[in-house]
């Protein structure tokens, strides 16, 4: 926040907040320093000015030049009518996080009461009197604690994400910050705690000089257990996205705040903090993965079923730290393609798509630059894997640095995916949740959000910022009656809403399946995302592997013509191209075993590339169908049984067969053919079989030999698969 | 005491699975040294991946799985967590398609992050849902109905168990008679215990579903049957009660079923019903109960 704010909206907090921000290394400075960045020593702890620091604590961190000095720091609190800190024991009003002697109270108390308390002074000032709050003696100064000074913004709160020691000998820290809810946007709002902060994804380097002293910043059940841990405990729910100015509970940020991170996207970055996160990515690689496992939550809150409906927390799957020796070997080549073909790395740039990105670029800045911001919608539709969603968010990610800039208003962005709503009608309490920071029930959030929308009441104390609302997989909330699609697309066509709906599906006539009065206001704009041909397919596969030599020219050619001729879906051109490249590693390491084994001797280089055998194995195992091969791989018995099911599907020309009849037709063909005769049971047993596989679809066992049966798969399949069978000859005649 | 000690061992290793497909360890180009290589070069890497294996019950896939995930347990000590989530568990009635569909978005999803690291195991013997590697059957055809190898290693089991203890080898009728407790007849077994009148009841349905005669009840039934005593003289001749109650025995022990689930509220003597035997079973079953009079009555 703090520094932040500053560059931000330099118009609203002038040069008062920039003055006072923690000594930042200025960017001249973090050039010299980035250039012989490897003489930095990193810490996981830290003692410092008598007191141990490591990674993932949060801390006070001190303004500059704070009017009062350090030495005014008092740990303990003292008591609101005596005025002195004293031993014994203290009690804590709900309402103004006041201390009190218990002793000192009108009447005493014995012990602390359970539940909520509130002090004669609040209650007083609630039922509209005059207090007059006892003054400390003459010659005393009313002292105030670190967290009244935090809550009062007179002082900064911060998470820290690494320490390290600069070759000059000073000790610095990255931190996260933290902000009271009074530097949101939303405001202080009813539902927020006294004691509340909100984490957000703003990070900056500080000298350790400026750090106070710890602070605990707790997630909500830590703080629901916390009793009697002092009055440096703070609440902390949700983060506070300072650029999109919107809300996301702490279990599902992870995700987003590390791509920015790891992507090292230029333009990402705000255009003169370069000394914020752009550090060199292979120093802090260790470090990210660290930072999360520190506060990895207990594995129960993981547990499948125990909150139905609601998938969250997946992010954290997996956090274990690699070990140093695993990273030690340089990757080949054939790794490092592997590792870039991934679908989780995301590329740097976005080929292929420009046209597109133009287009909803001018869409977005056509509604929110004038003015008077108009509620617009817009419909993208495409099969998948053609870059919808990347593109829309590039396109953000862009208009970011405009805004940033100064060039574009600033407006808030909400992103729901349809698939992970638990149901239709929780969008409205995803997209109040992320607007405010406040969790209710959906019904309570459609109201909310109807008056905000419709009516234009304010959501904080600040105007309402035009909102880009973003809907992937639109077409999963699609209800009976649609009204949750009508809402949503009722809102931009009212005067105050300053909503921007981007809706995403694959469904191309989408808005033909809706009723007339939402197609109407949804209006017309839509933007195609057309499958790739093979020429765009290559150029995303080239751009991915620029740089590694571990590919045939042809091979990539064969693999975006198959991928294109089939879907256009490029993130199934990736995944054979990795595929085929984890072939061609296995291959190499098995050669390179055996050969160590026998002979010492150098492959040939040759063999390192993948080639076109490589591809054609990975379409063969991505696009084969695998009942083929199940079926070739059957019992005995079952293999009579389908070519019984062919030969009377030619027979009757009825798809649905009876038991009965197929078991007739199965025990005449093998008393003609000399073939055991099977028991009526074991019929039925490989019938069962073959419905698990569901090579067959059949009704359940209990109708015995009324139950119907039907091939699922085409007989020319069936046919195909049996036609030489080595063991069973005969079959091919009633095929 | 010998043959005891052997017996016992011989139990032993058929009932562990990591025994029983340590044959799939020793190919090289089998699918659990492909698996293998997948999944610890997912994790030097620390990258992602996802497979699924596919293969009808009892192959062996979840077998490897474990044995491949015990092995890098011992490779890579303190990095590997495993969750192991169960389809059948991990959901209910009202967590039907939609909701499994859900999870595993989320699952996939979450994976093309760079955040976690992980690998997604699928198993499935359904061979319509995605499709992305195959799992091979390994060994040759023992039995034509099932040629998996849980099912052989059920077959052993059942035949070791009637091993000869004075000589302490495996007779071929041991083999036989495991032969016959794996192949059972479940409708011959229910056949089994059935009264006379049960079996006249059975005969007089077969009779009238051969003459294409697709809906009768109790009461239709029961005139097929006096149309039977009239013909044949039979001394079997039994009060209405009693076939009632002979017939709703037989609903009891599903040899035969009511058509539909509709008109609950008719008498039971009124409410159509359906033979489940065939005639082929039905006439087995006639002759292994050969003392019985029916036999003789032409159906």
């Amino acid at each position: 926040m703090k520094s932040k704010r500053s560059l931000l909206e330099p118009e609203k907090t002038p040069s008062k907040r920039s003055s006072v921000a923690p000594a930042t290394p200025n960017p001249s400075e973090t050039r010299k320093k980035r250039r012989n960045a490897k003489k930095r020593s990193y810490y996981k702890k830290l003692a410092y000015d008598g007191g141990v620091f490591e990674v993932g604590d949060d801390v006070y961190v001190k303004r500059r030049d704070d009017a009062e000095s350090d030495e005014d720091d008092p740990e303990a609190e003292e008591c609101r009518i005596c005025f002195e800190i004293g031993s014994s024991i203290m009690i804590e009003c709900d309402d103004c996080l006041g201390g009190f002697h218990l002793r000192c109270l009108k009447p005493p108390l014995r012990k602390v009461p359970e539940g909520d308390w509130i002090c004669e002074f609040c209650k007083a000032r609630k039922l509209g009197k005059k207090v007059k709050l006892p003054r400390p003696s003459d010659g005393k100064k009313l002292r105030r604690t670190a967290r009244e000074k935090l809550l009062s913004s007179d002082l900064w709160a911060a998470r820290i994400e690494s320490l390290w020691k600069e070759p000059d000998g000073t000790y610095w820290l990255k931190c996260r910050w933290y902000v009271i809810p009074e530097e949101t946007t939303a405001g202080r709002q009813p539902h927020n705690l006294r004691r509340e902060l909100y984490l957000t994804n703003h990070l900056s380097d500080i000298e350790m000089e400026s750090v106070l002293r710890h602070c605990y910043v707790m997630n909500p059940r830590e703080f629901a257990e916390a009793n009697n841990e002092g009055d440096d405990v703070f609440y902390c729910e949700y983060e506070y996205d300072v650029r999109w100015h919107s809300f996301k509970r702490l279990a599902e940020v992870a995700d987003t705040d590390n791509d920015e991170e790891a992507g090292n996207d230029e333009d990402w970055k705000y255009s003169n903090d370069s000394d914020c996160d752009s550090e060199d990515d292979s120093d802090f690689d260790d470090d990210t993965v660290g930072k999360f496992s520190c506060h990895d939550t207990p594995t129960h809150e993981l547990a499948a079923n125990s909150r139905r409906g609601r998938i969250f927390g997946l992010h954290k799957i997996g956090l274990k730290k690699i070990p140093e020796h695993v990273r030690l070997h340089k990757p080949t080549d054939l790794e490092r393609a592997k590792s870039m073909l991934l679908l989780t790395a995301l590329p740097k740039t976005l080929p292929c798509r420009t046209k597109e990105m133009e287009e909803i670029t001018l869409f977005i800045k056509g509604a929110i630059c004038e003015d008077h911001c108009l509620g617009r919608c817009l419909y993208i539709h495409g099969v998948p894997g053609t870059g919808k969603t990347m593109t829309v968010l590039t396109v953000l990610k862009n208009l970011r640095t405009e805004v940033d800039a100064g060039k574009m208003r600033p407006y808030c962005f909400v992103e729901v995916n349809g698939l992970k709503l638990s149901s239709p009608e929780n969008i409205y309490r995803v997209i109040y949740e992320a607007l405010s920071g406040h969790r209710v029930g959906w019904k309570k959030a459609l109201n909310i959000l109807n008056e905000l929308f419709s009516e234009g009441t304010k959501i904080g104390k600040e105007e309402n910022r035009p909102c880009v609302l973003l809907i992937d997989e639109l077409d999963l909330l699609l209800t009976r009656n649609q009204s949750v699609l009508y809402n949503i697309f009722d809102w931009p066509t009212k005067p105050d809403s300053k909503l921007i709906v981007i809706g995403i599906a694959n469904t191309m006539d989408l808005p033909e399946k809706f009723l007339p009065r939402i197609s109407s206001r949804m209006g017309i704009q839509r933007l195609c995302f057309g499958p790739y041909n093979y020429q765009q397919l290559q150029e995303i596969i080239e751009s991915r592997l620029k740089g590694i030599d571990a590919f045939e020219e042809q091979a990539i050619e064969f693999a975006s013509r198959k991928v294109a001729a089939m879907s256009g879906d490029a993130r199934r051109a990736l995944e054979i191209c990795r595929r085929a490249a984890e072939a061609a590693d296995y291959r190499l390491k098995q050669m390179e075993k055996s050969s160590k084994s026998t002979l010492r001797q150098s492959l040939p280089q040759g063999k390192h590339l993948v080639g076109m055998n490589d591809i054609e194995a990975a379409v063969h195992d991505v696009f084969q169908a695998p009942h083929i091969q199940v079926m070739k791989t059957s019992s005995r018995l079952s293999k009579i049984m389908l070519a019984a099911m062919v030969h009377e599907l030619y027979r009757s020309g009825l798809c649905e067969v009876t038991f009965e009849k197929l078991a007739t037709t199965i025990r005449s063909l093998c008393s003609s053919n000399r073939e055991l005769q099977p028991g009526w049971d074991d019929l039925l047993k490989v019938g069962c079989k073959l419905g698990e596989c569901r090579i067959i679809l059949s009704e359940e066992g209990a109708k015995h030999r009324l139950q119907r049966m039907q091939l699922n798969f085409p007989s020319d399949d069936v046919a195909f698969a049996l036609k030489d069978c080595p063991e069973i000859p005969w079959l091919s005649k009633y095929l | 005491m010998a043959s005891e000690k052997a017996l016992d061992c011989l139990r032993r290793r058929l009932c562990d699975s990591s025994f029983v497909y340590s044959a799939f360890k020793s190919t090289p180009a089998g699918n659990y040294s492909k698996l293998k290589f997948l999944i610890s070069n997912t994790i030097t890497e620390a990258c992602n991946n996802s497979v699924l294996l596919l293969g009808p019950r009892g192959c062996g896939k979840g077998a490897v799985v474990d044995m491949i995930l015990e092995e890098l347990k011992d490779e890579f000590p303190e990095i590997i967590s495993v969750v192991r989530l169960n389809g059948l568990l991990h959901s209910d009635d009202n967590f039907a398609v939609k909701g499994k569909q859900r999870l595993l978005y989320s699952l996939l999803d979450a994976m093309q992050t760079l955040t976690s690291q992980s690998v997604v195991i699928g198993i499935s013997c359904r061979l319509n849902i995605l499709g992305d590697k195959k799992f091979k059957e390994i060994l040759d055809v023992l039995s034509s109905v099932d040629n998996t190898i849980s099912n052989i290693c059920r077959f052993l089991y059942h035949a070791i168990s009637w091993m000869h203890f004075e000589s302490g080898s495996l007779t071929l009728d041991g083999f036989k008679n495991a032969l016959s407790c794996m192949q059972r007849q479940p409708m011959l077994d229910k056949l089994q215990g059935a009264s006379v009148l049960e079996f006249y009841i059975l005969v007089c349905m077969n009779r009238l579903g051969s003459r294409e005669q697709n809906s009768f009840n109790f009461n239709s039934i029961m005139k097929e049957y006096k149309a039977i005593q009239d013909a044949y003289k039979t001394s079997d001749n039994y009060s209405w009660s009693v076939c009632l109650r002979a017939f709703e025995h037989l609903i009891e022990r599903e040899l035969i079923s009511f058509l539909d689930n509709r008109m609950r509220s008719l008498s039971i003597e009124y409410r159509p019903v359906r033979l489940l035997l065939s005639s082929q079973e039905l006439h087995q079953g006639l002759k292994s109960n050969s003392f019985c009079p029916v036999s003789n009555i032409n159906y």
